[in-house]
């Protein structure tokens, strides 16, 4: 599967609706063996398309969990301690050899593999999803580049462990903290941002079985104009997607303003947006009114914007 | 769609480009991953070129776009006769602006300069060309002193003030600030001599050296976290006087911890960061590049809203302790002020506000600016001195 047009079809057999652009990185990291960095704003598919990806590739997802705090013992690995030392206690009466009791002790056995070490030990290579990396500290995205350049582990008592199989490595960044610019010359590099009103429809109507037409437009219109406001948090696709299953279980074919009002919990998660919300409220009345507005606005337009630019700001 | 005849001499000519233009660094090993991407997709489709040449070569979000224009640019030049398009923007520094483009596209209240120059004039302080004419209502005699002191002459200086340079009592005063200010428990632990959480994996390798007894019980502990600084300091005209002080305490903040950002504000928001760094470290400066947020009138507002959607993701978390350096005389609306300081003070470890005017006798925070921001300021206090920064390291109070 080397193909953009294949990634695709794959992917939107799962449901998961990959852009061009999107299609030929994974394409790009799939040929280069390198690991793909892809930033973007909350909500958007970041963490789901990695795991689409080991569906896709029909391999496993190790995913290391990112967290103030996290260091190379919690990513690589850990001595089984208490039952070394329960081992040690228990084979005194054996009377094996002292270097045969040495070597079982530090065996394979005792090794308590993290999702680092995991991920090169596998047979087939697996998709890391090393996610949210920018919540990790300095010190540990220094230790993350070591990994990610060489591809082994030394453990002193075991010696130095070699990948059998790169994995396939995704990156994922909310931009809470600027990453290294080593990072990112370690990295493929992708800005997957907003998907357009057009695409935003497409993802509901893959994601939400028997949701209306009409629903599922007002839908991608709304989400798509709260986050043209000034909020605390604009609504990414999985709310877009929530609140689409909301509304269904309500039996609501189209959107209005008293409905609006009492789903809004589903879209908006800070309570003063609401207050931004109804100062911009003119602005969204077509919408649930149901008239017709341009579909092709913000995301990547690749169909007429060629030449100019495909990462462009929403309303720049 | 290709100027050179073969494909590695187009990279090489489009890659040499973004690297004069654009300012990319593109080194060999991005040239090599950059024509092993291009082995795999369509040629003939310049869409899936730019598409594989983009992630290799472009490693953030404003790259990304710079590379767009640039691609376009070279692969399908303008026509000859064709109004001659905008060049490409060159790269931002990272850090810095990464979210400008995002704020300022977001930004509907951006005052455009006519309107920052009518807020000037309008402003308590009057112009350079009045500046001698006896000032508005809320003015005491400290903000006074500074503004009769202000003349055509002196605006030369005002527009680009030198960083101060800090001696070792500053650094210190500092130091002991960052100090107060530590902040609770990080989540990691580091080996200790006494901690709270024992050892297991080092006192068992310990033990080798006693024959496999453990007998030096070998401890965790979680160190303190170190907070994070931001000072705001306003550089209107009102304050003239007392920003230098602010910008000597940013110095010395800057000289005592790495974890500073500094910020200017008067009618726009302005990251000066980087040259406090580098007066902290020796290098003289001077804040050039900010004559237009230097000496004019104050939207308090409007650039702490700005702050917030520009900086906020990635400056202000729990750990963040904000500055405010103001005597809080805003043209702007009060209730903007009000929504911002209650976002900044819900999302920070506190706001500590530094009012020159405080330090005067009788002076009651009453401005409009000034009583919405009071709710949600930790710690109200003037520094005018090293003591002052002394006695602050005393009293400040912020969420631990």
């Amino acid at each position: 599967m080397t193909d953009a047009a294949a990634i695709h079809d794959r992917f939107r057999e799962r449901g998961f609706l990959v852009d061009e652009a999107f299609a030929t990185a994974l394409q790009i990291m799939l040929a280069l063996e390198k690991p793909l960095l892809i930033e973007g704003p909350a909500g958007v598919g970041k963490t789901e398309s990695a795991k689409v990806l080991a569906d896709v590739l029909g391999t496993d997802l190790i995913r290391l969990q990112c967290y103030e705090g996290l260091d190379a013992m919690a990513a690589l690995y850990e001595w089984n301690y208490p039952r070394q030392m329960l081992h040690a206690r228990l084979s005194e009466a054996e009377g094996a050899s002292l270097p045969d009791r040495e070597a079982s002790m530090f065996s394979e056995r005792f090794l308590l593999k993290r999702p680092l070490l995991d991920a090169i030990t596998r047979e087939r290579s697996p998709v890391l999803l090393i996610d949210e990396v920018d919540r990790a500290d300095e010190a540990f995205e220094a230790f993350l580049l070591e990994v990610l350049a060489e591809w082994q582990v030394t453990i002193p008592e075991l010696g130095t462990i070699r990948a059998r199989h790169k994995p396939h490595v995704i990156l994922t960044s909310n931009r809470t903290r600027e990453l290294s610019d080593a990072l990112r010359r370690r990295c493929l590099f992708l800005w997957l941002p907003y998907p357009s009103v057009r695409q935003e429809i497409e993802i509901l109507h893959a994601r939400v079985p028997g949701l209306p037409d009409r629903l599922a437009q007002q839908i991608a219109r709304l989400v798509h104009a709260l986050r043209e406001l000034p909020l605390q948090k604009a609504p990414g696709v999985a709310e877009s997607l929530d609140w689409a299953m909301a509304l269904i279980s309500l039996h609501r074919e189209h959107l209005d303003a008293a409905t609006l009002e009492q789903t809004l919990g589903c879209v908006l998660k800070v309570h003063e947006d609401r207050g931004v919300m109804q100062a911009h409220a003119a602005a969204l009345e077509p919408i649930l009114a149901g008239a017709p507005a341009g579909l092709e606005s913000g995301g990547y337009s690749l169909d007429t914007d060629f030449g100019f630019g495909a990462v462009t700001t929403p309303g720049s | 769609m290709y100027p050179f005849a073969s494909l590695p001499a187009n990279l090489a000519a489009f890659c040499d480009r973004l690297r004069r233009e654009s300012g990319f660094r593109i080194g060999p090993g991005e040239l090599r991953d950059a024509a092993r991407a291009l082995e795999v997709v369509d040629l003939a489709n310049p869409r899936a070129v730019r598409d594989a040449l983009r992630p290799v070569l472009a490693g953030t979000r404003d790259d990304s776009a710079v590379f767009d224009t640039a691609f376009a640019r070279f692969f399908f030049p303008a026509p000859s006769g064709a109004a001659p398009d905008q060049p490409p923007s060159t790269r931002r520094e990272p850090g810095t602006d990464a979210a400008g483009r995002e704020a300022a596209a977001r930004r509907p209240h951006h005052a455009p300069r006519a309107d920052a120059d009518a807020d000037d004039t309008s402003h308590a302080t009057g112009g350079p060309m009045t500046a001698f004419e006896s000032s508005g209502d809320e003015e005491d005699e400290a903000t006074r002193m500074a503004t009769s002191s202000y003349s055509p002459l002196a605006a030369e200086a005002a527009d680009a003030p030198e960083l101060p340079r800090i001696d070792r009592a500053w650094r210190d005063a500092a130091r002991l600030f960052v100090r107060r200010l530590r902040r609770g428990l990080s989540r990691r632990w580091r080996p200790a001599s006494r901690g709270r959480r024992f050892d297991l994996r080092r006192t068992w390798r310990a033990s080798l050296q006693t024959g496999g007894e453990p007998l030096a019980p070998r401890w965790l502990r979680r160190p303190r976290r170190e907070p994070r600084i931001v000072l705001l300091v306003d550089g209107s005209r009102s304050m003239s006087a007392y920003a230098r002080t602010m910008l000597q305490m940013a110095v010395a903040l800057a000289g005592a911890t790495r974890r500073v950002e500094v910020f200017t504000f008067s009618t726009s928001l302005q990251r000066v960061t980087d040259d406090v760094r580098r007066a902290a470290a020796g290098e003289p400066r001077r804040l050039d590049r900010l004559h237009h947020a230097w000496a004019g009138g104050t939207t308090i507002g409007a650039c702490l809203r700005d702050f917030l959607q520009r900086f906020g993701e990635r400056l202000v978390g729990r750990d963040t302790v904000v500055i405010i350096a103001s005597d809080g005389l805003d043209v702007g609306a009060p209730d903007r002020l009000r929504d911002a300081m209650r976002e900044l003070a819900r999302r920070s470890a506190g706001i500590v506000w530094l009012n020159p005017l405080l330090a005067t006798d009788g002076y009651e925070p009453t401005a409009a600016g000034m009583r919405a921001a009071r709710p949600h300021i930790a710690t109200f206090a003037s520094v005018q001195t090293l003591d002052d920064l002394a006695r602050l390291s005393r009293v400040v109070r912020v969420r631990a």
